[in-house]
């Protein structure tokens, strides 16, 4: 049976008479944005803390946000994104004096979460920027650790699960630092959020990393990349993502002859009984001129016509049937 | 597109200039696009020139080899083939014909026109299309005013294309717009009065219909049994002022606002303040037990990809028509 529950990750831009901007410009620039993601087939959304208030303002609470969606054919909210990509005074994840700020932010998002349908992962970017964090020792990890299994605990009392969305630029990239978190970190409070392009720029394979971690993944964002980090771009101050000066551009849609080997993830998907949402994110599709509604386009067809026939492969192999 | 009537997409918003538009990769995205939102047949349109290589009959053929080798590229995005394919033969950039200006109807344009429709009647025929739909004539502005034997003229010219097309198992299909010099309802009815039945039919197009003063439900109706191709598209203006014989009307009008500051004619189905009854003429169709393609199309619109899929969410969820 086909995969039904494929999310969108809330990046999208979208040309407004005031430029290029986010379809949250205005109520009827989001109506076009939803429809054409419910065209396409996408039933789960997943959004960031911060466009929460945002969204609440135009559609009076984030229940009311999410009516909205289910009025134009979604099922819910699956996911919310929070991050603190920039280490502050104020919060930084490795250090332990920020932590009650941290979690009472997690607290404001928990509340503006309330009296929806389900929201099932918290999803957290669970360091700041490597510069800013090094050097990335052990203690650095356990304290990291104790901050996201406190916030795992206060999600899992809200009904989510907290879970961890690496950046190749972040403090924790590499296959060891991975594993140290994992070790640090409480299974029950703490999961894996598996995002295919990172994990490929720093060097980690996506695939094997859902397979040794896949009791604790809780998600995916499907994205491809054609670049591995060998530069180490990923110490850019103040952000590899666009100031790298060897790669212009580090996302790119699945099917466009990237280096994440998604059919051979979808069989391991299947493989372990994993039956949750999987979400495609474009993040920064529009450099080079691309569009965002042709990227999601593209990747919805992959979708359909490639990771379909990967997983009915793999059922008939493993001899499972959704 | 699940359903009993059979719906193609135009990919005439993609191919918006001269210079874009031309790699394999782009288009193949383009196709993946139409293809995610439902659709598994394409309309083409022409062009000219080695940048249009899936639009002049010659160069696709030139970049694919064959039609078979064209429709393999096709099926690549999983759309399994092409509907139909636009041409208007008073398009004066067409290289492949010196960059002539020519028209229907001047009787001395006749044996040209007639000529240059061979690769594209051998061209829809080869790719398995159905419907060569053109252009019968050119815009009201360069044309000088078309009384009974103008509009029989015009007719001669696509009695004579249509027995090449029927000869050749395709249908031929006139398609008006707006800025046309056969304008009127009574006019449109004129030239299909001029021209065969059994070889020529209508392709009515919502939008130009309703910008041109014609509803389209009602001539549906009353001419059901000559159309036999649609384009469907909405509009939010209707030419009130004849602004269609304006100087460069292609221009001053389609592009320029009309004086009246309108920066855009088409849109997607299902816009708001749209002018055509969508529903009403879907429903006409499946009355009338239509049996041709139904094309719809975004062209003059904005970013292809997200009219595609606008497209798409209203067939899936105001017309109720399951995407597979």
């Amino acid at each position: 049976m086909v995969w039904t529950k494929w999310s969108y990750m809330d990046h999208w831009v979208t040309e407004t008479p005031q430029g290029p901007q986010p379809p949250s410009f205005n109520r009827a620039y989001m109506d076009r944005y939803v429809k054409q993601l419910s065209a396409l087939g996408f039933t789960g959304f997943d959004t960031f803390f911060f466009y929460l208030p945002l969204y609440a303002g135009m559609y009076g609470g984030v229940p009311g946000f999410e009516r909205f969606l289910q009025d134009n054919g979604f099922d819910k909210i699956t996911g919310i994104f929070s991050a603190y990509p920039s280490a502050t005074k104020y919060t930084a994840p490795h250090v332990r004096e920020t932590h009650d700020r941290i979690v009472a932010d997690c607290t404001n998002t928990l509340r503006m979460c309330e009296a929806l349908t389900g929201v099932e992962n918290f999803i957290v970017m669970p360091t700041s920027t490597y510069y800013q964090t090094e050097p990335v020792t052990d203690d650095t990890i356990k304290v990291v650790a104790d901050l996201w299994n406190r916030v795992g605990k206060l999600t899992l009392e809200h009904g989510m699960k907290t879970t961890c969305h690496f950046e190749f630029w972040g403090a924790i990239r590499t296959r060891a630092q991975l594993e140290t978190f994992f070790e640090y970190t409480d299974p029950e409070y703490v999961h894996f959020f598996c995002d295919t392009a990172q994990h490929t720029i720093a060097g980690v394979d996506p695939v094997q990393l859902f397979r040794d971690y896949r009791d604790r993944c809780t998600g995916f964002h499907f994205k491809d990349t054609k670049n591995v980090d060998e530069h180490e771009a990923y110490r850019t101050p103040p952000d590899p993502e666009l100031m790298a000066p060897q790669v212009t551009r580090w996302f790119y849609e699945m099917g466009e002859g990237g280096l994440v080997d998604f059919p051979g993830l979808m069989k391991e998907i299947v493989a372990s009984g994993y039956d949750g949402w999987l979400t495609v994110e474009h993040d920064k599709a529009e450099l080079g001129g691309g569009s965002y509604a042709e990227a999601t386009a593209v990747a919805k067809w992959y979708i359909d016509n490639v990771l379909a026939g990967a997983q009915a492969a793999a059922e008939a192999e493993l001899g499972v049937a959704r | 597109m699940r359903d009993t009537l059979r719906w193609a997409y135009a990919l005439n918003q993609w191919n918006v200039r001269l210079d874009v538009f031309v790699r394999h990769e782009d288009q193949q995205r383009a196709l993946k696009t139409v293809s995610a939102c439902g659709f598994d047949t394409i309309e083409l349109a022409s062009g000219t020139g080695r940048w249009d290589n899936i639009s002049r009959p010659e160069v696709i053929l030139l970049n694919h080899g064959s039609h078979a080798g064209f429709l393999d590229f096709l099926r690549r995005a999983s759309v399994q083939g092409v509907s139909s394919m636009f041409w208007d033969p008073q398009a004066p950039a067409e290289e492949e014909e010196g960059y002539a200006f020519r028209s229907t109807a001047n009787p001395a344009d006749a044996d040209a026109i007639v000529e240059w429709s061979k690769p594209f009647v051998d061209f829809v025929a080869g790719v398995g299309a159905e419907q060569l739909v053109v252009r019968p004539v050119g815009s009201a502005w360069m044309t000088p005013p078309l009384d009974g034997d103008g509009i029989k003229r015009i007719g001669d010219v696509w009695n004579r294309i249509g027995e090449l097309t029927s000869a050749s198992g395709v249908g031929l299909a006139l398609h008006y717009d707006c800025l046309g010099a056969v304008h009127t309802a009574e006019e449109l009815t004129a030239l299909l009065d001029a021209t065969d039945p059994a070889s020529v039919g209508l392709a009515l197009d919502t939008a130009e219909f309703t910008v041109g003063g014609i509803d389209p439900v009602t001539y549906y109706r009353e001419h059901a049994d000559r159309v036999t191709h649609i384009h469907l598209k909405d509009t939010r203006y209707a030419d009130t002022g004849d602004e269609y014989r304006m100087p460069g009307a292609e221009s001053t009008m389609l592009k320029g606002g009309a004086g009246r500051r309108i920066e855009r004619w088409f849109y997607e189905l299902g816009t708001e303040g749209g002018l055509v009854d969508v529903r009403a003429f879907v429903a006409a169709l499946r009355e009338h037990e239509y049996s041709g393609w139904v094309v719809v199309e975004s062209d003059h619109g904005g970013n292809p990809a997200e009219l595609a899929m606008l497209n798409s969410w209203y067939l899936q969820h105001e017309l109720g028509i399951p995407k597979s």
